[in-house]
């Protein structure tokens, strides 16, 4: 009788532990974006007056990067352009000494991931006679993240001896539907929205 | 009329008769399940309050996927020992706001989870006789908790998982369906409290559960 109770125990611990939980798979595209902005606090962009933006959009996959200009990347280029003249800068050509540079990438990381799971062979609640001889399993799962990231490069007090430029204003944008063109103006209003030391007007 | 008169008179001999027959027996065998240690199993549902620093750092909403299986040996004396295993799980979904992280501003709809897999031995105190319809008892329970402590900002997930003690002191009662029999309702209302410091947990996870259940003892 008390075997009975114990294996009852056993089965009862392996069907409660092999229950697992997505707790985000009902949150909708835009629910799941997430925006994450930086700055320099020691800027104060009241200084600043007119931008420009590159090109192309820097494309950086794992250890990889290039440039591109899809149609994506020309709607994500044109979004920034008219949010940032809605917050008081002027948009002019790269030769023109802009104050400041905004640069896009699209950034994809894949990572390779182990784990080991040594009660692989209670699965399917087996249990008397003959289990399953391994020690332990390993499986390998593959995840990548896809995110947009502005940064905006200060031109107007560039460092000339040490040739470099200062990120004042990082912005990263993560989540589902990256790639739907329709999000592109509420994104923008999030990153600009949470930066409201951006605005000059 | 005669005939019935005299069937009446039968009868009233007859009755007491049959009557003094159902009378106590010179002795009568105690139930086994006073006479023995027997074993019980019971398995509960449960809805979870959360109370104190956890409900206000942290979740505030009312958890009702909690799930516990126990068995525990009702010794011949008035306690009971034994092992419950469960299942816990608190979700809550904020909408989205403002989080800051260092010189990080961060914008999410945030999805705050706890889940626990708590392990504990206990021990019963029962008020009222093993054979009463009705026995109330009180518990203590300790052991161990499995838990899983994940915010979710967005899609991205801040998660710790970690072993906890966990502690709980209940009072409760089990119904047995019938006088003597192996079935019965288990209505229970307990504390529970796992120690746990992390993120915005500053003392651990609380709640009142209260849990209906069935058991079903043997010998």
């Amino acid at each position: 009788m008390l075997k009975k109770a114990s294996f009852l125990i056993i089965f009862a611990a392996i069907w409660l532990t092999s229950c697992t939980k997505d707790p985000i798979n009902d949150l909708t595209d835009l629910d799941s974006q997430v925006f994450i902005t930086n700055h320099d606090k020691s800027i104060d962009f009241k200084q600043f007056k007119t931008f420009s933006i590159a090109d192309s959009v820097i494309v950086v996959q794992d250890e990889r990067s290039g440039t591109a200009l899809t149609d994506l990347d020309k709607q994500m280029l044109s979004s920034i352009i008219s949010k940032m003249q809605s917050q008081g800068y002027t948009y002019v050509a790269a030769s023109s000494k802009p104050d400041v540079d905004l640069t896009v990438a699209r950034i994809t990381n894949t990572y390779l991931n182990v784990t080991s799971t040594p009660y692989s062979s209670y699965y399917g609640g087996y249990y008397g006679g003959y289990g399953y001889g391994y020690p332990s399993y390993y499986s390998y799962y593959e995840t990548s993240e896809s995110y947009w990231s502005v940064s905006m490069l200060d031109l107007k007090n560039a460092n000339a001896t040490t040739k470099t430029l200062n990120v004042v204003w990082n912005a990263q944008i993560r989540g589902s539907g990256l790639a739907n063109t329709d999000y592109f103006s509420q994104m923008m209003d999030s990153i600009f929205g949470q930066s409201t030391y951006l605005k000059i007007n | 009329m005669k005939k019935l008169v005299i069937a009446a008179f039968l009868l009233a001999g007859f009755v007491p008769a049959l009557a003094q027959e159902q009378a106590p027996k010179l002795y009568t065998l105690a139930s086994p399940y006073e006479r023995y240690t027997t074993y019980l199993v019971t398995a509960r549902l449960t809805s979870a309050i959360p109370i104190g620093s956890f409900k206000n750092d942290y979740i505030d909403k009312t958890s009702f996927e909690n799930y516990s299986i126990s068995l525990e040996w009702v010794l011949q004396n008035s306690f009971s020992v034994g092992g419950e295993i469960g299942y816990s799980y608190f979700k809550q979904r904020l909408p989205r706001a403002l989080y800051m992280s260092g010189d990080q501003t961060i914008s999410a709809v945030q999805t705050r989870t706890v889940s626990q897999y708590p392990i504990q031995a206990f021990v019963n105190y029962h008020l009222l006789p093993k054979n009463s319809s009705i026995q109330p008892y009180v518990q203590l329970s300790a052991g161990g908790s499995i838990l899983d402590y994940t915010v979710y900002y967005g899609s991205l997930a801040d998660q710790k998982q970690k072993i906890r003690p966990t502690y709980g002191v209940g009072v409760g009662s089990k119904f047995l369906f019938k006088k003597d029999g192996s079935f019965g309702a288990d209505v229970r209302v307990k504390y529970a409290a796992t120690s746990f410091k992390y993120d915005y947990l500053t003392t651990g996870i609380s709640s009142l559960n209260t849990s209906i259940g069935l058991f079903y003892r043997w010998w």
